[in-house]
């Protein structure tokens, strides 16, 4: 189960809005590579895992995430803070306005709603965590492409901290993987799928 | 039940009435009534989980005590079907 800590993982204070910025980060939120998705790719693979190390590993990861998502949105959050309706209207934000106002709704930078369809759960250790370690060098590149959009000290330190985060998870996805391929029986030498072996 | 088992469910018992309290002060904070059942709660769950840890394990990462090795990776995890 879990239990809720009132404090970010690390401060999000952004003192400029820029509702532009917003509307180009919140992909982080609900995109294809975002904070939501590695969370539920994660926690939800938890269960095919044949390995306590592995389990270890995707519970700590994938709740690590839901701390991440909560960050992204507070960085939406702010940049949105005391919008004039011009301010709106001018930087492409308005789109977003008319569904959600100032709320935060988890989509990618073109509106397009958060879906489980951009994250796999496939039983099978060997095929999620390639996936995993694919899904962290995404998430790492969309965090390159937002540092390379925007000049707002107080947005890239939190966008920097972010983005290491997704080298160190990688990391640990890739030694899970070896953990995995090491621990595989002597007679699966093709590496058939280790954790779903049909009953004979 | 085994000590470990009666022990689990005590926490689990204590939590849930944490949790529905707390529910029930987030929209009535001033209640005396529902903060006193909360800190008796509250105080039956600390001894219950430092008696767990001490001798079964870490609940969480900071039930860690200074063991030789990061017990936290042992099975079996909450998910898990346990026979008997």
């Amino acid at each position: 189960m879990w239990i809720y800590e009132k404090k970010l993982q690390h401060p999000v204070k952004i003192a400029k809005c820029d509702p532009a910025m917003a509307k180009i980060i919140i992909t982080q939120l609900g995109g294809p590579d975002g904070e939501l998705g590695a969370s539920m790719r994660y926690l939800n693979q938890r269960y095919a895992m044949p390995n306590d190390k592995v389990k270890a590993t995707l519970t700590d990861i994938g709740t690590e995430e839901l701390a991440h998502m909560e960050m992204v949105a507070s960085i939406v959050h702010q940049l949105t803070r005391n919008l004039s309706m011009s301010e709106i209207e001018k930087s492409g934000f308005a789109p977003y306005f008319v569904d959600h106002t100032v709320g935060i709704y988890p989509v990618d930078a073109n509106g397009v709603p958060w879906t489980a369809a951009t994250i796999q759960s496939t039983g099978d250790p060997i095929a999620d965590l390639h996936e995993d370690m694919g899904a962290e060098q995404k998430a790492r590149k969309t965090y390159d492409n937002i540092l390379n959009l925007c000049d707002d000290p107080d947005v890239r330190d939190v966008i920097k901290f972010l983005r290491e985060r997704e080298i160190v998870h990688y990391q640990r996805f890739g030694e899970s993987l070896e953990h995995i391929l090491e621990n595989l029986n002597s007679k699966n030498y093709y590496a058939f799928n280790p954790a779903f072996i049909p009953k004979k | 039940m085994s000590e470990q088992k009666t022990l689990l469910s005590r926490i689990a018992t204590c939590d849930f009435i944490l949790a529905e309290t707390a529910m029930f002060l987030d929209t009535h904070p001033n209640c005396t009534e529902a903060l006193g059942f909360y800190k008796k709660h509250l105080e039956m769950r600390k001894k219950a989980a430092e008696e767990y840890s001490e001798k079964f394990g870490m609940l969480r990462h900071e039930d860690y005590a200074g063991q030789t090795s990061w017990q936290w990776t042992e099975g079996p995890w909450p998910w898990e079907y346990e026979e008997v």
